[in-house]
């Protein structure tokens, strides 16, 4: 299949150039995914698809454009790429769009990066099902539970690249997840609820059912009796399953496209101080069986660790070749990979337990920030910790500041990454945050 | 990946390169519309899927009996045909284009709620009784006759336009995208880097479904996206708007150039004298337009009927009864002629209507589609959409608003001694069971006695959406819906949608902001 994927993007790259474009890029992927979810007591939907695609960027007359289809009958593929051509040559010459230089596909690593287990594709009905049995007795083991609905997802994607500059690399993965999400009846109309999933490449990598329909119970549980919380400026204790947002929100800016755009508060900020050196982030693309491990990018630049955030400084922006070319500077990658935050030596449970008086927040609702200033504003859940206990749920609140005032506030990084993601952050503490409820 | 938010709803600007943007309210002055020519009256009329792929209705016949050998209450062939195209100006070249061509078929069947789907980009006979076979698994039943002869009733036409997009060549885009690049560039002395974004592009879709009703509709949409970057010594402050629709190649005059390109740089320059208000609970007025994102968090998601089906909504006991002020009369839309969240038939091929949800106060009705109708007993609401044919379609709102009350906005104002007004939004978000929602505002005003004082920027409000509804206590008489491009997002699907609200005083939210 691979060998097929591979030959049908270097058709396309042909049909480019035979239509007139000097250089092309493309990509043809193909996937299969199964997907079951089962509710209080009943299977409730079923669905499966194999699907497939083809992408292709142009290069012509020294104009750029990029193009996809699924509609891969050959006249009408052929037909795709010519149009696409015409159209390229309608737009405005960019000096600094050019192929990337096939200097950057040498010393591609061959580490085994574990993301294809071939346990996935034996999963059978029986066993997703027993799987989903599992999940919904957990999730209704209380008798204030209202639904609960169970998942289980898998999927075999692969993938092949070709340029006509003498790139070709092919890229395979799987995947299952499954999880569940459970609602329960609080006094008055407040309906709580609680969720969580899990992944792995293989069925080998997974944690119980029980375990997670546990999860997701007592997160909900937690939630009885929530009230609002309190305005005041505090520490801020944040669990590893809502700290990712922070370091998303932090580390967006850092693309070349919002830098030379000048739409980042990391516009000359690159080596110089900004954030806490407790800080430390970096880009691990060789991560094995990691969520977003690689052995070359979306533009075939080999993949290697780079460093993000290191000595309370950005090291590095995400650069693609495009908007290096643009800022003068050597690309390094226009997408991130695994991003890890360098845990510490605690866990949650120590760092609440000398905590003092603190938010402990457990989740975001909606909320936003500005890249260019780095101002933001959260909606959040969580609890009241005084005296270095968890006490009962807060919500209806907002946390709001700036996130580099945020970073050169972090006092502690814990030593527990949420595992489910290829952002990979353990739980944060911040001084002097601003809370905003009753 | 799966989608850990399934159960929080979220609303927010569809990225266009940038994530954070500021939304428009909708630009008067599009006039009435000509006659459609030749070639768009053909795609309102149909047959584009025979025309083009061969796809009879022997073989939809063929396909359907498959789909229902295990027995059905309820399913349908969803072919979709989508094409999209896009055109962005950046340092003062237009440098970058893009176009997509989407094209398959999704398979549903439906017993009770229970859902078997399949999809395939192949449309093959081949390969779509194989997609058929694969969705059918889920029955155990007897098979059922396919239809021997398919119905096709007349589909309205609320977004006609004169020139299918894909009959629209580049060249006549690249002066407009210009144009509007010049004006925010002359807008202020401060503005540092304008970049344009222009989308448009088409769905065309035929749902045949098992009762043998065939419909088809052409869905045509596009967006122009401005955003401006300004300098003021060493501060820097980035903004935009936008303006979308299901709308031709004649939507774009001047005029809407001109505000797309004002708006973005008046709302970028506000940012440089805009701070962040104190932190509490406060009054907030709502700014006519866009501030309809409250509806759709607050009241709109809580009403999609899956959730009361299922009982995990804060609305699934309020039925009926009184839950705001007698002044409030909230509706869901989907026949505005060509708005953003219009659809001329759900994508279960049901007739779309103009829904009342809260009618002076009172609790009307759910959002339904057919699974969610079935289960209530009571006819679709034409509320069935779907991000695509990759999956089934679930109760989704389309053009969300509430109805003009009583008072002038300047009462409004007014009334409040301390709060803010919100006035533009870049996303919002709910939890269903919770009944919290929150909405993050970009451009606001502070209120200090009764007057607007000061701009404010970059703050996030939240409430609890029965709560919020009872603390609506002034609505005014200047209702505009906005006609910002909105994609709602549900269960991991995307959908356009539209809101509006008039002007609207909310007696306490709790305001993002900085302790005293």
């Amino acid at each position: 299949m691979l060998e097929e994927l591979g030959k049908r993007a270097q058709q396309a790259v042909e049909l480019a150039q035979r239509a007139g474009a000097q250089d092309a890029w493309a990509s043809a992927s193909r996937g299969r995914s199964v997907e079951y979810s089962w509710r209080d007591g009943a299977l409730e939907k079923v669905q499966e698809n194999t699907s497939r695609g083809l992408s292709i960027s142009l290069y012509v007359d020294d104009r750029y454009s990029s193009h996809s289809t699924t509609d891969l009958r050959p006249e009408a593929l052929e037909r795709f790429i010519g149009e696409a051509v015409a159209l390229t040559r309608a737009l405005q010459p960019d000096p600094f769009r050019k192929i990337p230089d096939p200097s950057l596909f040498e010393g591609r690593p061959t580490d085994d990066l574990r993301l294809v287990d071939e346990s996935i594709d034996g999963i059978t009905v029986e066993q997703r099902l027993a799987w989903l049995k599992e999940l919904d007795a957990g999730l209704h083991s209380d008798a204030r539970v209202i639904s609960g609905t169970s998942g289980v997802q898998d999927a075999h994607s692969m993938g092949a690249s070709a340029s006509s500059n003498g790139f070709f690399g092919t890229s395979e993965s799987t995947s299952v997840w499954y999880g569940g999400e459970v609602t329960i009846q609080d006094e008055g109309d407040a309906r709580p609820e609680g969720w969580m999933w899990a992944g792995a490449r293989g069925t080998a990598g997974l944690i119980s059912p029980q375990e997670i329909a546990a999860t997701a119970l007592s997160d909900a549980l937690k939630r009885l009796g929530t009230q609002k919380g309190p305005s005041r400026k505090g520490l801020m204790i944040v669990d590893p399953r809502a700290a990712q947002n922070l370091v998303s929100k932090l580390l967006a800016p850092a693309s070349g496209s919002s830098v030379q755009q000048s739409r980042s508060f990391w516009v000359d900020r690159l080596g110089k101080p900004a954030v806490s050196e407790k800080l430390v982030i970096t880009d691990e693309p060789l991560l094995p069986g990691g969520w977003a491990s690689r052995h070359f990018d979306g533009e075939g630049i080999s993949a290697k660790p780079m460093d993000v955030i290191r000595g309370g400084a950005l090291q590095n922006y995400y650069l693609s070749t495009y908007y290096a070319r643009k800022l003068e500077l050597a690309p390094t990658t226009g997408g991130a990979s695994n991003r890890v935050v360098h845990p510490g030596s605690r866990d949650l449970a120590a760092i609440l337990a000398d905590a003092g008086d603190a938010i402990y927040v457990t989740s975001w609702l909606g909320g936003n920030s500005d890249a260019t200033t780095g101002d933001f504003s959260l909606g959040m859940r969580g609890h009241l910790v005084h005296n270095g206990e968890i006490g009962g749920p807060i919500g209806e609140m907002n946390v709001t500041g700036n996130l580099l005032t945020l970073f050169s506030q972090l006092v502690e990084v814990g030593s527990d990454p949420w595992p489910y993601a290829s952002l990979l952050v353990p739980t944060l503490v911040f001084d002097g945050v601003e809370f905003s409820g009753a | 990946m799966v989608t850990t938010l399934s159960r929080r709803q979220f609303l927010k600007t569809a990225a266009a390169g940038s994530a954070i943007l500021a939304m428009p309210r909708f630009l008067a002055g599009c006039g009435p519309k000509a006659a459609m020519p030749a070639a768009a009256a053909q795609l309102a009329q149909g047959g584009f899927f025979q025309s083009a792929f061969g796809i009879d209705e022997a073989m939809i016949r063929r396909v359907l009996s498959e789909l229902t050998a295990r027995g059905a209450d309820g399913g349908e062939l969803y072919f979709q045909h989508a094409t999209g195209s896009s055109v962005s100006l950046e340092d003062g070249i237009i440098s970058k284009a893009s176009s997509s061509v989407d094209l398959g078929v999704g398979l549903r069947v439906v017993i009770g709620d229970q859902v078997g789907y399949a999809y395939t980009e192949d449309l093959t006979e081949e390969a779509m009784l194989a997609a058929a076979r694969t969705a059918a698994a889920i029955a155990s039943g007897s098979a059922l006759v396919a239809p021997t002869a398919f119905r096709r009733p007349p589909v309205p036409s609320y977004y006609p336009i004169e020139v299918p997009w894909s009959e629209v060549g580049i060249a006549g885009k690249l002066p407009l995208i210009e144009r509007a690049a010049a004006l925010a560039k002359a807008g202020d002395p401060a503005i540092d880097k304008v970049s344009v974004y222009w989308g448009d592009g088409a769905d065309t879709v035929m749902i045949a479904d098992i009762q043998g009703r065939i419909v088809e509709d052409y869905r045509p949409m596009t967006r122009l996206w401005v955003n401006t970057v300004a300098r003021r010594g060493t501060e820097v402050q980035a903004n935009g708007s936008n303006v979308a629709g299901r709308r031709g190649f004649e939507w774009y005059d001047d005029a809407l150039l001109q505000e797309v390109a004002s708006q973005a740089v008046d709302r970028t320059m506000r940012l440089f004298d805009a701070r962040r208000p104190p932190a509490g609970e406060m009054p907030v007025v709502l700014a006519a337009g866009a501030s309809g994102i409250l509806l759709h968090e607050a009241v709109g998601h809580g009403l999609e009927a899956d959730f009361n089906r299922k009982g995990t909504s804060i609305f699934a006991d309020m039925m009926g009864k009184s839950v705001s002020s007698e002044h409030v009369t909230i509706v869901d839309n989907g026949v505005l002629p060509h708005e953003r969240g219009s659809i001329n038939v759900d994508d279960e091929g049901n007739p779309t209507q103009r829904t009342v949800l809260v009618e002076n106060g009172v609790l009307k009705s759910y959002l339904h589609d057919s699974i969610s109708a079935r289960h209530y007993g009571v006819e679709s609401t034409g509320s069935g959409r779907r991000e695509s044919f990759r999956h089934a379609p679930l109760p989704r709102m389309r053009a969300t608003y509430m109805e003009n009350g009583p008072h002038t906005p300047e009462e409004v104002i007014a009334a409040v001694d301390h709060g803010i007004i919100a006035e533009t939004f870049t996303n919002g978000q709910v939890q269903i069971g919770a009944g919290d929602f929150t909405f993050y505002i970009k451009n606001g005003w502070l209120i200090e006695g009764g007057k607007v004082t000061a701009p404010i920027k970059d703050i996030n409000i939240i409430g609890n959406g029965p709560e919020a509804l009872r603390k609506i206590t002034m609505v005014a008489n200047d209702f505009k819906l906005d006609s910002g491009g909105w994609t709602c997002g549900k269960d991991g699907q995307g959908v356009p949608v539209s809101q509006g609200l008039p002007t609207v005083l909310v007696s306490s939210m709790t305001v993002g902001g900085e302790n005293a």
